[in-house]
């Protein structure tokens, strides 16, 4: 019967990796990577994913076998009287020290480029201009392109707030990204990006799509009773069909005749 | 009329009812005020939790009982910002009303003199107040869910604008200042505690008790008091600070023009990540606070059940030290995708990572203690074992988060629910059960049902598993925290059946905790007599009497060797107390 | 204590079988003083032509879509597969209520109130002022959200969706009108009968009343036909041309100032001369206006009571009258404890770069032309299509040139703070 218990401890290695091998057949797993950077953050997990799997099955097996071999109802050798070991007490601190740093020194790059190099007009050090700005309100998504100008606060701005955001596939995009009251977090799943917006501050996002579709955006910071309604769509086309969309939002918005709405429907 | 520790001697029991037991200034009894307070807002936090996985199972469905009385005319199913009022609350009810002050509160007033051989701590009057100033706490967030917008809502890191801008959220309104107010209230208490017990393991530990002859338990408490110490006052400036900006105008969270609901613009010119700072600052300590303590503990239990001494005592203890040192260091990594500088995201990366190692060598020297031991598997044990288990699992997610391009991804997702579920509850809790089933005795006099308790740790241990496992997986999906009704979004279409069988699995979790508490208040009447030390412990604590009475110690306790001396060459058998003089003074 | 958690779920839990009833416009009936009687019969009708918020019904008069309506209604979780119902109580109730009177538990913490359907009046939409908004316009609305609210956007729901939430706010609308109609109805028309005794409203047994009550409907119903066709399409010889020169925007915008300070259209007694909408804020929007009017003969009431009260002299009759409005002022007090605070309509913000009701040119055209329904801004175009206006069209197209320029001009942009002369100041 007290053999029972290490059997239950040594359920948690197997349900542990059962569970994380069965997950993708359930098509619950990390959704589809659309971005250039993604696969850098996706290695990056599947990295950690298997070494701290290595470690959690070796370490529950230890902790399993010694449940197991050291039963005081089934081991009658008297306990040894130690109070440690030094050697021991290095390796097991050096080693993960290593690993640790490893890990973390791998990584930089990644960190970097997603969040420390933005794209920059080739040449100078100035960011490339910004494509839309996005902007986070309780509890919508609203989107103003800089329309034709190809400048962001001027008159030709064209505004959408119908939570569908349109940018061109293949090219490295800039967003310029902000809030119009409280946190919100501009989160593309598929595009492995993430950024809180702060009102007040100046915050930019870039990266690159690599396959056409629609993707959902998804608020990732509380930001009232509405936080699970700012519900965002990106559709990445090709740049033609993006700038045939400009053009057409352009013409929408200049809308002056009741006969153009019926076209809309 | 206060008492100092030294009058004991002649402190008569002439005094009534409520010197004894309600306004006392015994260490026991005020832990077991402690005690018995957070194991009801267990309760009440594990219901507010199963509001949530209701929601989350079933989203817009009438709710059951809550649904008619909170949102009847509209069919019964809750309104959006009630749902994150349940959020928070829930969050903020299990860190500041259960889980710090069982820990510090409870385990930490209840053991520390009896683990030193002191009488009582060094302040008892200090100690009284440090429970009092709980009740204006438990009141004001208990009113809270009463005001009008109703309790907080901003998540328990109520990160402004949205709960410093009044309009932002109907929880916002009153309910939020209640919540500082409360908070501060927990902060002082936990301020004094602290200051009474590194006080009394400096100053009050018996002959012979060196610091190196301190059971883990106590080295434990005495750095979560450090840690208390010195990381609060900034919570409790920066909750100060909002109120500032909630009530009188000022502005060190809100931009310049800072508006939110269309309110009148404020005049602003500070900045919302300011708080995040502060507020972490506190709350990353916080987290080891919640930590260190279950890990002494654990220490405590699994040498007296393996039978053996702990394995490296000294690397256990200066790992201990070394988390709490590097805890102080690394709160940028819960803003590494807030609008920080990202030139700060790499440090704070460095120190996260490494925090990973003394947890690391923490469980290996568990480990160690467990090997060539002779496992006595009582209900303590067991919880203990688990609590090793699950750490492991909680301790080696934090890697994933630690990892800043990983972190972009999965931040505010379920991963990190999972993560902090797992230390803290799978962790913690299970820590914090074990202790209560191995100290009972000591409290009470009797032992709790140890079958019955084992039935609560089988179902526990099987059903905490399939509640937050699963978690990992649905974080990996990108499924966020916090969100009413995730399965409109494409991505997360297909998770509603993982999430039913998680709240299913939640609910008998809460459900097999009342095995739990009827074992506990019905041991009280019926259980077997203990005697004064039923599991044969080297500590010190086992050899007061069960329940010790005033003053702790029939005996002056001298001290001659650590606590974990078990199968000890020295005496024959397995048992060698710390207060058992060695051998060659015996003859 | 098991056995009395289980009694408490027991009696709550089944008291949820219960479907959510429609509530009853107070406001109306309490300022109109339809009794009790009187209010249960009226509620019996609405369910009759109308149905409950569960089971909705769509009466051929009303030429309501009945799949949608049943789409929209009824509780928002369904446990059987590829059922969809319940996409009002998803999305709708918690803000806009069950019965569209913008009175969900949320809505009393959202600046600006949720709109209130049930006097058929929609403030963004493209008929004349006194018209209905057409299936368009909602759907506009729904698809774009209101910035600037708590309005979100809904267009990624599925189309069929949006149809079925715009059939059920119409629904509720309908019903919404239907039941003021109704209660007026009550007050002016019955009341005694020959022997004293009150005249119920059963249209079910009574053929004159039943007529009475579909004509009062097919009047509403056709308000809300005739607006499809009622949408202002602006002259097409006076809108201006698609590739002007730059001079040319340059002095529209420039008569647009003009037209913006002067007397025909008195744009800056409301928006400010500094477009800032600080001009006159002290106007109500008609569903606070009902409100505060209600409020105001509340408060009279009560003071005629007190005074009456403090009065030594009263017969027999004056002390009956006394008594009666005593419970007239209770009846209304109750109304008054569940109003929300009453707030003033202020005029808007001319320089910020969005706008609540829609982006485009004619969006804001159709803002000036035909006002905002239901608020004080009002049209400066014709009432109807042929009626005399205030403006031209030409002139409502020169200030849509102004006002879409204004949060371009330099005072509207965020300037670098002055950096005083450190020197100079002490």
């Amino acid at each position: 019967m007290n053999r029972f218990w290490g059997f239950l401890f040594f359920l948690v290695p197997v349900g542990g990796v059962a569970t994380f091998a069965a997950a993708p057949y359930f098509n619950i797993w990390l959704p589809r990577d659309i971005s250039e950077h993604g696969h850098a953050i996706d290695h990056l997990f599947f990295f950690i994913l298997w070494l701290t799997g290595v470690v959690f099955i070796v370490t529950e097996l230890v902790l399993f076998y010694f449940m197991w071999k050291y039963d005081a109802k089934a081991n009658k050798k008297p306990a040894k009287f130690t109070h440690g070991s030094h050697s021991l007490e290095v390796v097991w601190t050096i080693v993960p020290a290593v690993t640790l740093l490893f890990i973390a020194i791998y990584q930089m790059d990644a960190w970097a480029s997603a969040k420390m190099r933005p794209p920059l007009i080739p040449g100078t050090e100035e960011m490339i201009s910004p494509t839309v700005e996005v902007t986070g309100r309780q509890f919508n998504w609203d989107f103003r392109y800089p329309g034709p100008d190809n400048e962001l606060y001027t008159q030709d701005d064209i505004f959408r707030t119908d939570g569908k955001l349109y940018l061109p596939v293949g090219e490295k995009v800039l967003l310029r990204i902000t809030s119009a009251d409280v946190l919100h977090s501009f989160f593309l799943p598929n595009m492995r990006i993430k950024q809180d917006v702060v009102p007040g501050m100046e915050q930019s996002m870039w990266f690159k799509a690599k396959e056409k579709g629609g993707y959902d955006i998804v608020c990732a910071e509380l930001c009232g009773w509405g936080h699970y309604k700012m519900k965002g769509r990106v559709f990445f086309l090709s740049r033609a069909e993006f700038d045939e969309k400009l053009e057409a939002m352009r013409l929408e918005q200049n809308t002056m005749r009741v006969a153009a709405l019926d076209e809309e429907d | 009329m206060s008492t100092n520790s030294g009058d004991h001697a002649d402190h008569t029991h002439a005094s009534g009812f409520l010197r004894t037991y309600v306004f006392s200034l015994d260490h026991k009894i005020i832990g077991m005020q402690f005690l018995f307070s957070t194991l009801i807002w267990f309760f009440i936090g594990g219901m507010l939790a199963l509001g949530i996985r209701w929601q989350l199972a079933y989203p817009w469905a009438p709710m059951p009982l809550i649904g008619n009385l909170l949102a009847g005319p509209e069919g019964g199913q809750i309104a959006p910002e009630n749902y994150t009022m349940l959020v928070t609350m829930h969050a903020t009810v299990m860190i500041f009303f259960v889980i710090i002050p069982i820990l510090a509160g409870a385990f930490g007033n209840f053991l520390i003199p009896l683990m030193i051989g002191a009488e009582d701590m060094a302040v008892p009057v200090l100690n009284m107040l440090s429970y009092w100033f709980m009740w204006p706490a438990f009141g004001i967030i208990g009113l809270s869910f009463f005001v009008e917008g109703g309790a907080a809502q901003g998540g328990w890191t109520s990160y402004p604008p949205l709960s410093v801008i009044t309009a932002a959220a109907p929880g916002s309104l009153n309910g939020q200042t209640l919540w500082l107010i409360g908070v501060t209230f927990v902060g002082i208490a936990s301020m004094m505690g602290s200051i009474n017990y590194m006080t009394t393991i400096i100053q009050m530990r018996a002959p012979g008790m060196t610091m190196f002859r301190l059971p883990m338990t106590v080295w434990a408490m005495f750095i979560t008091a450090l840690l208390q110490a010195f990381a609060l006052p900034v919570l409790t400036a920066a909750g100060f600070m909002q109120l500032g900006d909630r009530m009188l105008g000022t502005g060190f969270f809100l931009a310049e023009g800072a508006t939110a609901n269309n309110s009148p613009m404020a005049s602003g010119g500070g900045q919302p990540l300011l708080w995040q700072h502060l507020f972490w600052f506190y709350s990353h300590p916080a987290v080891y606070i919640m930590i260190l303590p279950a890990m002494g503990m654990v220490s405590d239990i699994i040498s007296c059940f393996a039978r053996k001494p702990l394995f490296g005592y000294k690397p256990m203890v200066y790992s201990i030290s070394g988390i709490a040192g590097l805890g102080f260091i690394v709160w940028g990594h819960h803003m590494f995708v807030s609008g920080m500088n990202p030139a700060l995201g790499m440090t704070f990366m460095v120190s996260t990572m490494m925090i990973a190692l003394p947890s690391a060598i923490k469980t290996f020297n568990w480990m160690g203690t467990l090997w060539g031991g002779q496992i006595q598997y009582t209900t303590p044990m067991l919880f203990a074992l688990s609590f090793v288990s699950m750490f492991i699992i909680g301790g080696l997610s934090g890697i994933f988060m630690a990892a800043t391009p990983v972190d972009i991804f999965i931040h505010d997702t379920y991963f990190i629910v999972a993560h902090f579920h797992y230390v803290l509850f799978s962790g913690t809790a299970m820590a914090v059960f074990g202790g209560i089933y191995y100290w009972y005795p000591k409290m009470f006099g009797r032992m709790m049902n140890d079958s019955w308790g084992k039935i609560h740790f089988t179902l526990t241990f099987i059903l905490l598993n399939c509640v937050f496992y699963p978690m990992h997986i649905l974080g990996m999906t990108g499924f966020p925290r916090r969100l009413a009704d995730p399965y409109q979004y494409e991505t997360f279409q297909n998770l509603l059946p993982l999430n039913q069988f998680m709240s299913l699995c939640a609910l008998l979790l809460v459900a097999s905790q009342i095995i739990f508490f009827v074992n506990f208040f019905g041991s009280m009447f019926f259980g077997a007599r203990s005697g004064r030390n039923p599991w044969h412990s080297n500590g010190l604590e086992w050899q007061a009497p069960s329940p010790p009475g005033h003053g702790n110690f029939d005996f002056q306790p001298v001290i001659h060797r650590g606590p974990y001396e078990y199968n000890s060459p020295e005496v024959e058998g397995d048992y060698y107390p710390q207060t058992q003089p060695p051998p060659e003074i015996k003859e | 204590m098991l056995a009395i958690a289980a009694a408490i779920t027991l009696a709550v839990g089944c008291s949820q079988s219960e479907p959510p009833p429609f509530r009853l416009n107070m406001v109306e009936m309490v300022s109109q003083e339809t009794s009790d009687d009187y209010q249960q019969e009226i509620a019996d009708v609405l369910g009759a032509l109308f149905g409950t918020p569960d089971e909705p019904v769509a009466l051929e008069e009303t030429g309501l879509d009945a799949n949608m309506l049943a789409r929209s209604a009824g509780p928002a979780w369904s446990d059987e597969k590829g059922v969809q119902r319940g996409l009002y109580r998803k999305h709708c109730v918690h803000c806009h209520g069950i019965s569209g009177d913008g009175r969900g538990p949320t809505g009393r913490f959202l600046n600006p109130y949720p709109r209130d359907y049930r006097q058929g009046v929609f403030k963004f939409k493209g008929t004349y002022t006194a018209n209905r908004p057409t299936t368009d316009d909602l759907h506009a609305i729904l698809n774009n959200g209101i910035p600037g609210t708590a309005m979100p956007a809904f267009s990624l729901l599925p189309n069929s969706s949006v149809e079925s939430l715009v059939e059920y706010v119409k629904y509720l609308s309908m019903r919404g009108q239907l039941e003021t109609a109704l209660i007026s109805y009550v007050y002016d028309e019955l009341g005694e009968d020959d022997d004293g005794g009150r005249i119920p409203l059963d249209p079910a047994a009574d053929p004159e009343q039943r007529e009475i009550v579909l004509e009062l409907l097919a009047e509403i119903v056709e308000d809300w036909e005739a607006a499809e066709q009622r949408t202002i399409a602006p002259d097409e010889s006076q809108i201006p041309s698609d590739d002007r020169t730059p001079e040319e925007i340059v002095a529209s915008v420039a008569k647009g100032q003009q037209l913006y300070h002067g007397k025909e259209a008195n744009c800056y007694t409301c928006h400010g001369p500094t477009a800032l909408g600080d001009g006159q804020q002290n106007e109500w929007d008609e569903w606070q206006k009902v409100q505060q009017k209600f409020l105001e003969e509340t408060n009279r009431l009560a003071k005629s009571i007190q005074e009456r009260a403090s009065q030594d002299d009263q017969d027999e009759s004056s002390e009956a009258r006394l008594e009666e409005d005593k419970q007239t002022l209770a009846k209304r007090q109750e109304v008054v404890d569940t109003f929300y605070p009453i707030r003033h309509a202020i005029p808007r913000n001319l320089r910020q770069a969005f706008y609540r009701g829609g982006q485009r040119r004619l969006d804001i055209f159709w803002r000036i032309s035909a006002g905002i329904a239901g608020t004080p801004m009002p049209g400066s175009g014709p009432a109807s299509p042929g009626a005399t206006a205030n403006l031209s069209d030409e002139e409502i197209w020169n200030l849509v040139d102004y006002v879409m320029s204004l949060p371009y001009e330099p005072p509207s942009r965020s300037q670098e703070a002055i950096v005083p002369n450190k020197d100079e100041i002490f």
